[in-house]
C-alpha cells in the first residue's frame, strides 16, 4: 500500500509542476520571441549604438498605425515613410484624437516587420505601453526617437512599423472597481 | 476492403489532372507552383509506400488465412529487418526534407517589393492600404451574396455569381511585380488566403505579419478568410484582380482621386 | 481462482448506490464506457446538425453562430466526452486482468475520476443554453475570439478544469496500478503491449493536462481579472495562447491514438494466431512518438508567422513522426505475415484501422511539409486528415476493443453475422464521409464555415450522406450490444482461439475481485 501512496504523491506533485510549467512557458516564449524576433516586439537601447560616421547605406522605414475594436480614435503617422541611415538618431511622431465626447484610456504596442530585424530597431523614446489619458476630442502627438543599429545586416533594406491603439478605459475601469 | 482499395486507385489519375474541384490549383505565383510540385512530390510518393505497404498487407490477408489451411509460422522478431524499415523511411524523409526547405527559404524571403499592400482583417470585411500609394479602402462581400447568404432567403444561390466569392471592392494588383503583403487585424485574428497566390497568413490584432507573391498571369483570383473570426467568418471574401502594370497605374490615379473625395475610415 | 469470489465481499450495494458509490474497477470500466457511447451520440448528433447544414450551400437550417457552436461542442465532446472516457474505460477493465492484479490501486480515486465527468460534461452541455449560447471559437480556444464569447466561457473553463481534473487521476490511477500492482515474474518488458501504450498515455496526460489547464485559467483571468497574458495592450500575444494550447494539444493527438495501437497490437496476432512482431521495437516506437510529441506543437500553427529557422524545425520534427509511426505498421503487418488468420469482427475493424489510419498518416506526412501546410492549413484537407486518425483510427480501435472483449466482460457471445454487417456498413459510410472532404479541402473550401461557394456543393453533399449512413449504422450497434445483453452467458473463458494473456485465464463474466491469489507469470 505504501508504494502506492508513494507514486499517488510523486504523480501529484508532478502534475502540481506542470500546472506551474504552464505560466513558466510565458516568460519562456518573452525570451523565445526576444532572440527570434517572433512577434516583432522591438529591441532594447544602449548607449554604445549612436556613431560618430554614420554608415553610407539607407534604409527605407514605413510608418502605418492600426486601431482595435474599432475605437473612437482617428491614429496616423505623422510620416508615411522616412530613409534613414543605421547608427543615426531620427525623430517622428503619430497623431492621436480622441473622436469621442469623453475622456479615455489609450495604450499602443509597437511591431516591427520582418520581424528578424525587430531587434535592430531601438526605440529611445516611445509612447508605447504607456497609459495616455486623452481628453474628449483632444488630438496629441505622441513622438517617436529611434536609432537603427549599424549591425542590421546589409540585405535589410525595408523596415515597417506599427502601431497598435488599444481602448483601455472599460478595461482599467473593471479593474478599479475591483 | 478490396473494393475501397480499388476505389483509391481509381481516384489517382483524376486527382493527377490537377483539376481545381479535386486537386490544389497550380496557381499563377512562383510560390503556388512550388507548393504544388511539393504537393504532388509527396502525394506520388506516399501513393507508391500505399501500394507497397498495402500490397504486402492483402496478399497476407488472401493467402496466409486459416480457411487455406495455413499453419501460424513461429518468428516475431528480426533486428535487421526492424532496422531496415527504420532506416529507409527515414532517408525517404531526407530526400523530402531537402526541397521543401529551399521552398520556405523562398517563400520567406518579402525583401525588395515593389508594392506593399497592407491589410487589416476585420468582423467582418477586410481594409487593404497600398503604402508607396497612398490608397486605401474597405473591402466586403458583394451585395448580391449577401442577401442570398441569409438563413432561408430563399434565394437560389446558384443563380448567384461567384456566390460568397465576390466583393464590392476587389484589390488591384499588378502582374510581374513583387508584391508584399503586411497583414495585421482590427480585433480578431483572420487569415488571408487565394489558393491561386499560394499560400495563408494569419492577421493578429496587435501584430504585423508578411507574405510576398509575384502573379504572372492577369486575371481574377478568389479566396476568404481561414481563420474562424466569428459568425459571419465564412462571409468575408477576397478579390484579386490582376492586371498590367500600365493598367494598375491609372487604377491607381484614379483611386488617389476617389479617395480624395470620399473619407476614409 | 476459479472461484466465484462474490461472496468474499457481500458489502457492496445494489441498485443505483452500486453504481455511485462503486470503487471496483469492472463497475467503473463500465461506466465511462457507457457516458462514452452516450457522449458518441451527442457528439454525432451534433455533427449532424453540421454535415446537414452543409448538405447544400445557402444556409437551410441554423444560423452561423449556432453553427459555430455546434463545430466547438462536437470537437469538445467527441475528445473529451467520448472518446478519452472510452479509452480511460478500457483501460479500467483491462489492466487490472491483464497484469494480474485484484482491483485497481487508488479504488476511491478511480470513483472520483469518473463521478467527476458526468458533472462536467453537464456543465459543459448547459452552455447550449445559455443567453448567447455555447463557446463558438472552436475547441481550440483561440483569443481574441474566445474572449468575445458571453456567460458561456467561465463555465466552459471550468468544465474543462473538471475534465482535465478526471484525466490526470484517470492517469495517475493507471500509472499507479502499472507499477505497483503487477503480478510477480511480469517485468515491464513481459506487460501486454495495451498496458505498455496506456502507461506511456497516463504519463502524457500528466505531463500536459496541467497545461491546458494553465492556458485556459490565463483566459479566464484575461476576461475577467484584467490580466493580459494573450492581448497585446499589455504587452502580451494572442499567438502565444496558441502556443501553449498546441503544446497540450500535440500530446493530446497521441493520447487518442496511442491506446488504440495498444488494441490493435493485442487484437492482430490474436486473430492471426502468431505473436506480436517486433514487441521490443513497438514499445521503443511508443516511447518515442510520445517524447517527439512534445517538440513538434507549432506544426498546428505554422501560418502564425514564426521565424523561419522555428518553421524548419518544427517541419522536421514533425517528418520524424512518420518513422516510429511506420514501424508500428511494418510491425502489424510482419505480425499477420504467415500467420493463420481469421475475420471476425474485431480483426475487421482492426485491419481496417491499420489501412485508414496509414492514409490519414499520409495526409499528416504531406500537411508536415511547411511550405504546402501553407496551402492546406485551415481548409477540409485538415479536417479530412485528422476525422481519419479519430474515427477509423481512434474509434475504430474503441469498437474493436469492445467486440473483442465483451464476451470476456459479459460472458456473452455477441452476433458475429450483424458485428460483420455493421463493420461493413460502418468502414464504407465512413470514407464516403470523409474521403471527399480531401477534395473539397484541397479545392479551396476553408475549415469551420456554414456555408461555402457553390463548386463545393457535390462533394459536400456525398459527404453529407455518408455521415447519416455512420449515424445510423451506429444504430445497429446498439442493438447488437442489447441483443448480447440480453441473451443467457454463452462465451467460453477464452473465447478466441489466439487469444493470449492473463484475462483469458478468468472465467467468463471474470469475479468481481480478479485475481485474488496474484496469478504467477513465468
Amino acid at each position: 500500500m505504501n508504494k502506492k501512496i508513494k507514486t499517488y504523491y510523486l504523480l501529484t506533485a508532478f502534475t502540481i509542476f506542470m500546472f506551474g510549467f504552464s505560466y513558466m512557458l510565458v516568460p519562456i516564449y518573452e525570451v523565445f520571441c526576444e532572440i527570434t524576433g517572433l512577434n516583432g516586439k522591438t529591441g532594447s537601447i544602449n548607449s554604445t549604438l549612436v556613431i560618430e560616421k554614420p554608415v553610407e547605406r539607407f534604409v527605407r522605414v514605413q510608418f502605418t498605425s492600426n486601431v482595435i475594436n474599432s475605437a473612437p480614435f482617428k491614429f496616423s503617422p505623422g510620416k508615411k515613410e522616412m530613409v534613414i541611415q543605421p547608427g543615426k538618431i531620427y525623430t517622428t511622431f503619430y497623431t492621436l484624437t480622441n473622436q469621442s465626447n469623453q475622456p479615455l484610456l489609450a495604450t499602443a504596442n509597437p511591431s516591427i516587420t520582418p520581424g528578424k530585424y525587430a531587434e535592430y530597431f531601438k526605440k529611445i523614446e516611445c509612447f508605447c505601453f504607456t497609459h495616455q489619458q486623452i481628453n474628449a476630442n483632444e488630438t496629441k502627438e505622441l513622438a517617436v526617437q529611434f536609432i537603427v543599429d549599424k549591425k542590421l545586416p546589409s540585405e535589410a533594406t525595408s523596415l515597417v512599423l506599427a502601431y497598435t491603439m488599444f481602448d483601455i478605459t472599460k478595461q482599467l475601469g473593471y479593474k478599479l472597481e475591483k | 476492403m478490396r473494393n475501397f482499395i480499388v476505389f483509391l486507385l481509381s481516384t489517382i489519375p483524376t486527382l493527377a489532372l490537377g483539376d481545381w474541384e479535386v486537386n490544389l490549383p497550380r496557381g499563377v505565383t512562383p510560390t503556388s507552383v512550388l507548393a504544388y510540385d511539393l504537393h504532388m512530390l509527396i502525394f506520388y510518393i506516399t501513393v507508391i509506400i500505399g501500394i507497397g505497404v498495402f500490397g504486402v498487407m492483402f496478399y497476407s490477408i488472401i493467402h496466409h488465412r486459416k480457411s487455406k489451411g495455413v499453419v501460424p509460422a513461429n518468428f516475431h522478431e528480426n533486428t535487421k529487418i526492424e532496422i531496415v524499415w527504420t532506416v529507409i523511411p527515414f532517408l525517404i524523409l531526407v530526400g523530402m526534407a531537402i526541397p521543401a526547405t529551399q521552398a520556405l527559404i523562398l517563400m520567406e524571403d518579402t525583401s525588395e517589393a515593389e508594392v506593399t499592400l497592407k491589410v487589416t482583417g476585420y468582423q467582418w470585411m477586410w481594409k487593404y492600404e497600398y503604402l508607396e500609394d497612398n490608397v486605401s479602402f474597405l473591402s466586403r462581400i458583394d451585395s448580391e451574396s449577401n442577401k442570398a447568404r441569409k438563413l432561408n432567403s430563399g434565394v437560389d444561390v446558384s443563380n448567384v455569381k461567384n456566390y460568397l466569392l465576390e466583393v464590392d471592392n476587389p484589390i488591384v494588383l499588378p502582374v510581374n511585380a513583387k508584391i508584399r503583403l503586411l497583414l495585421t487585424a482590427g480585433d480578431v485574428i483572420h487569415a488571408w488566403w487565394v489558393p491561386e497566390l499560394g499560400g495563408k497568413k494569419d492577421a493578429v490584432p496587435g501584430f504585423v505579419n508578411e507574405m510576398w507573391f509575384n502573379i504572372n498571369k492577369p486575371g481574377i483570383y478568389r479566396g476568404q478568410c481561414a481563420e474562424l473570426c466569428g459568425k459571419d467568418h465564412a462571409f468575408m471574401p477576397i478579390v484579386v484582380k490582376a492586371v498590367s502594370k500600365a493598367e494598375y497605374e491609372k487604377w491607381v490615379m484614379n483611386q488617389q482621386n476617389n479617395n480624395k473625395i470620399a473619407n476614409k475610415k | 481462482m476459479n472461484t466465484d469470489a462474490d461472496h468474499l465481499h457481500e458489502d457492496h450495494k445494489t441498485g443505483i448506490m452500486r453504481w455511485i458509490t462503486t470503487t471496483n474497477h469492472k463497475d467503473i470500466g463500465t461506466l465511462y464506457l457507457f457516458l462514452s457511447l452516450t457522449m458518441f451520440f451527442v457528439g454525432g448528433a451534433m455533427a449532424l446538425i453540421i454535415r446537414a447544414e452543409l448538405f447544400q450551400p445557402g444556409l437551410q437550417l441554423v444560423n452561423p453562430d449556432f453553427f459555430n457552436q455546434m463545430t466547438t461542442m462536437h470537437a469538445l465532446i467527441m475528445i473529451f466526452g467520448a472518446l478519452m472516457p472510452a479509452l480511460v474505460g478500457l483501460a479500467n477493465w483491462q489492466i487490472p486482468l491483464m497484469i494480474g492484479a485484484p482491483d485497481m490501486a487508488l479504488p476511491r480515486l478511480n470513483n472520483w475520476s469518473f463521478w467527476i465527468l458526468p458533472f462536467a460534461l453537464g456543465m459543459l452541455g448547459s452552455t447550449l443554453f445559455f443567453e448567447g449560447g455555447a463557446p463558438a471559437a472552436g475547441w481550440t480556444l483561440y483569443p481574441p475570439l474566445v474572449l468575445q464569447g458571453g456567460d458561456a466561457l467561465p463555465y466552459a473553463i471550468f468544465s474543462i478544469h473538471l475534465l482535465g481534473l478526471s484525466s490526470i487521476l484517470g492517469a495517475i490511477n493507471i500509472i499507479a496500478t502499472i507499477l505497483n500492482m503487477r503480478a510477480p515474474g511480469m517485468t515491464l518488458m513481459k506487460m501486454p503491449m495495451f498496458v505498455w501504450t496506456w502507461l506511456i498515455t497516463a504519463f502524457l496526460l500528466i505531463a500536459v493536462m496541467p497545461v491546458l489547464a494553465g492556458a485556459v485559467t490565463m483566459l479566464l483571468t484575461d476576461r475577467f481579472f484584467g490580466t493580459s497574458f494573450f492581448t497585446a495592450s499589455g504587452g502580451g500575444d494572442p499567438v502565444m495562447f496558441q502556443h501553449i494550447f498546441w503544446f497540450f494539444g500535440h500530446p493530446e493527438v497521441y493520447i487518442l491514438i496511442l491506446p488504440a495501437f495498444g488494441v490493435i497490437s493485442t487484437i492482430i496476432p490474436t486473430f492471426s494466431r502468431k505473436k506480436l512482431f517486433g514487441y521490443d521495437s513497438m514499445v521503443y516506437a511508443t516511447a518515442s512518438i510520445a517524447l517527439l510529441s512534445f517538440i513538434v506543437w507549432a506544426h498546428h500553427m505554422f501560418t502564425v508567422g514564426m521565424p523561419l529557422a522555428g518553421e524548419i524545425f518544427f517541419m522536421m520534427t514533425t517528418m520524424l513522426i512518420a518513422v516510429p509511426t511506420g514501424v508500428k505498421v511494418f510491425n502489424w503487418i510482419a505480425t499477420m505475415w504467415k500467420g493463420s488468420m481469421t475475420f471476425e469482427t474485431p480483426m475487421l475493424f482492426s485491419l481496417a484501422f491499420i489501412v485508414l489510419f496509414t492514409i490519414g498518416g499520409f495526409s499528416g506526412l504531406m500537411m508536415a511539409i511547411t511550405p504546402v501546410d501553407f496551402q492546406y492549413h485551415d481548409t477540409y484537407f485538415i479536417v479530412a486528415h485528422f476525422h481519419y486518425v479519430l474515427v477509423p483510427g481512434s474509434v475504430f480501435a474503441v469498437i474493436a476493443a469492445v467486440y473483442f472483449w465483451l464476451p470476456k466482460w459479459t460472458g456473452k457471445m455477441y452476433d458475429e453475422t450483424l458485428g460483420k454487417t455493421h463493420f461493413w456498413l460502418t468502414t464504407i459510410f465512413v470514407n464516403i464521409t470523409f474521403f471527399p472532404q480531401h477534395f473539397v479541402g484541397l479545392a479551396g473550401m476553408p475549415r469551420r464555415i456554414p456555408d461555402y461557394a457553390v463548386q463545393f456543393t457535390d462533394f459536400n453533399a456525398i459527404s453529407t450522406i455518408g455521415s447519416f449512413g455512420f449515424g445510423i449504422a451506429q444504430i445497429l450497434f446498439l442493438y447488437i450490444l442489447y441483443k448480447t445483453l440480453k441473451q443467457d452467458v454463452t462465451a467460453d473463458n477464452k473465447v478466441w482461439e489466439g487469444a493470449e494473456g492473463l484475462e483469458w485465464t478468468l472465467p467468463s463474466p471474470p469475479p468481481y475481485h480478479s485475481f485474488e491469489e496474484p496469478p504467477k507469470v513465468e
